[in-house]
């Protein structure tokens, strides 16, 4: 598949205030987009994840590195390629807030020298698909902040550019807007052939909407791989088991011998057993240890990992010993 | 046509602006009346007799001419800081426009919006102080249409320090008494001075408003200075624009502060 956007060994240094010393944003970041994809570009705060999306915008010139959006090189042809880009980078704050519903997105496809002709009955779609019909001449400041942020995706979509970036776009929104801007953005992808970069902090919405993501710590890419992939990788076969009745010493034993990395617990009430197996054991075997005295299984909980957890063993450096253990 | 979307869609948004902060408005027009009144009464209480007349025209026309230099060059100013502070500034400089061309139309906007402001101010002027002035519109039409090309330089100037320092209101007050300097400023100190925005250009008005000058009556020299000026200002105002918006995306600082 072509790929809509290509990053390749992008670099960016600030001089710090009063200071000879560099902060190095960005380090070394490459990786490309493909056409009608939703990438989620992650990170810990201070990773060089808005500095990516700034310098794809073509708000930032990179020290060093390309950036080419449907191969034009966005250094060199700046205006020309930022034809195919539109962004909402700091969601509600991108809007001008004494100006209606309709006047917005009205200005900003003038600004873009689109013509109201030309996009009356975009505007008029737009605001019935982003439920802001009813909205339509009320000044922005008297909107929610989930419509707000709904309009400044729709501003966003006016621009008919065809990569959308996305910098936090559920932050600060309750959970029936966050699931409705989800949904937003997964109909923008599949009814209307966009390909959009979403950087967040919220992982729900990462696994929900992205099938690809790239994360990025001390500006450089520690993986890019897809989410089903990374889920994959990072599986665990861990299970919290409660037992009716105490192990032996026999039966403890043999449990340190066949399963060292297990957690017995025995209390008053119950026990439990934490463990979690390895490639080559079984879960069978262990039964066989339960069996022996034929200690009563009352329930088997499997442990799951979401992709939180998967991204901080990512930014931790897990996902070398990941590897080698799948491999 | 691109660039005619641009201008309609700025224009429009700035009469909107202009219309939503009503109050504030009416208080701007109303500390502009309320000084000229005070400028008026201080001619007629502690001014020349012989020269009273005369002086009122001056006051007039530079009075007009200052607020319109304001309001176009500082207001350009005050606009990015604005644009920054709230969070649109960054979309503006992502528009495949270029934001110079953006900035144009916004200056080319403003200055169509306070046009019509500043001929109802010009005739409440010179019907509360009595003096009419004659308003050639064909002569002086060009001189304006000059010397406002002149003023857009300085104001891309101001946009491009705008855009880099961000904390400009000081500097910004300072400079309308610049450009009240530059606007009431006689030629006949120096005629270095033609070479300064829009001093030559104010200087014509005066001729054609107050002393009756005619399309005919002016120099051929009178234009091509004027041109000059406008074509330098200009070219030096979008140079320093570019420059600082280059400035601003190396640094990063097209975000709020």
């Amino acid at each position: 598949m072509e790929p809509i956007i290509e990053v390749q060994n992008l670099k960016k240094s600030y001089k710090k205030r009063r200071s000879k010393e560099y902060v190095h944003a960005v380090s070394d970041v490459s990786f490309k987009v493909n056409r009608g994809e939703i990438l989620g570009l992650l990170g810990p705060n201070g990773a060089g994840k808005t500095t990516t999306i700034k310098m794809i915008c073509g708000l930032l010139i990179p020290d060093s590195g390309t950036i080419r959006i449907k191969g034009i090189d966005n250094k060199e042809k700046r205006l020309k390629a930022l034809r195919h880009i539109s962004s909402v980078l700091e969601g509600n704050r991108n809007l001008y807030w004494r100006l209606t519903v309709k006047e917005n997105l009205e200005y900003f496809a003038g600004n873009r020298g689109m013509s109201r002709k030309d996009v009356s009955e975009q505007i008029e779609d737009l605001l019935t698909k982003f439920n802001l019909k009813d909205k339509e001449n009320e000044l922005v400041n008297r909107l929610s902040r989930g419509m707000q942020q709904k309009l400044a995706i729709a501003v966003a979509m006016l621009a008919e550019s065809e990569v959308i970036l996305l910098d936090e776009p559920t932050l600060g929104l309750d959970v029936e807007t966050g699931y409705e801007v989800r949904e937003i953005l997964k109909a923008i992808v599949r009814d209307y052939n966009r390909t959009i970069i979403i950087s967040s902090h919220d992982m729900d919405v990462i696994q929900d909407i992205c099938e690809r993501t790239v994360i990025i710590n001390q500006g450089k890419v520690l993986t890019d791989d897809r989410v089903e992939n990374l889920l994959k990788l990072f599986e665990v076969r861990a299970y919290t088991i409660t037992l009716g009745d105490p192990l032996s010493s026999q039966q403890q034993q043999l449990l340190l011998q066949k399963f060292p990395q297990h957690d017995y617990q025995q209390d008053a009430y119950q026990s439990s057993l934490n463990i979690e197996l390895a490639k080559s054991e079984g879960i069978y075997d262990l039964f066989d240890v339960l069996q022996l005295n034929n200690t009563s299984v009352e329930a088997i909980d499997r442990k799951t990992i979401n992709f939180e957890q998967i991204f901080m063993k990512i930014v931790k450096g897990e996902k070398q010993d990941a590897m080698v253990q799948s491999s | 046509m691109r660039w005619f979307n641009l201008l309609k869609a700025n224009t429009k948004k700035e009469y909107i602006e202009l219309k939503r902060y009503l109050p504030n408005t009416i208080a701007m027009l109303l500390t502009f009346y309320i000084i000229f009144i005070g400028m008026f009464a201080g001619i007629q209480l502690i001014g020349d007799p012989s020269t009273q007349d005369s002086n009122i025209q001056y006051a007039i026309v530079n009075y007009i001419f200052w607020f319109l230099s304001f309001m176009i060059i500082n207001s350009i100013g005050y606009e990015i800081i604005n644009e920054a502070m709230k969070g649109t500034l960054e979309q503006l400089s992502m528009s495949p426009m270029g934001m110079w061309r953006i900035m144009t139309t916004r200056l080319i906007s403003t200055t169509l919006i306070n046009l019509v402001i500043v001929i109802v101010l010009l005739y409440l002027s010179m019907a509360t102080a009595g003096q009419w002035l004659n308003i050639d519109v064909v002569t002086i039409a060009p001189i304006l249409l000059l010397t406002l090309i002149s003023m857009f330089g300085v104001g891309f100037i101001i946009a491009g320090i705008s855009i880099i320092l961000k904390q400009v209101q000081a500097f910004l007050q300072i400079l309308q008494f610049i450009l009240m300097a530059l606007t009431f400023i006689p030629l006949s100190l120096s005629p270095m001075l033609a070479f300064l925005p829009f001093v030559k250009g104010i200087d014509l008005v005066r001729e054609v408003m107050i002393h009756g000058a005619t399309f005919s009556q002016l120099q051929v020299g009178d234009f091509m200075i004027l041109g000059f000026n406008a074509l330098i200002y200009f070219v030096i105002g979008l140079g320093v624009f570019l420059y600082c918006e280059r400035v601003a995306m190396t640094k990063g600082l097209m975000a709020h502060y």
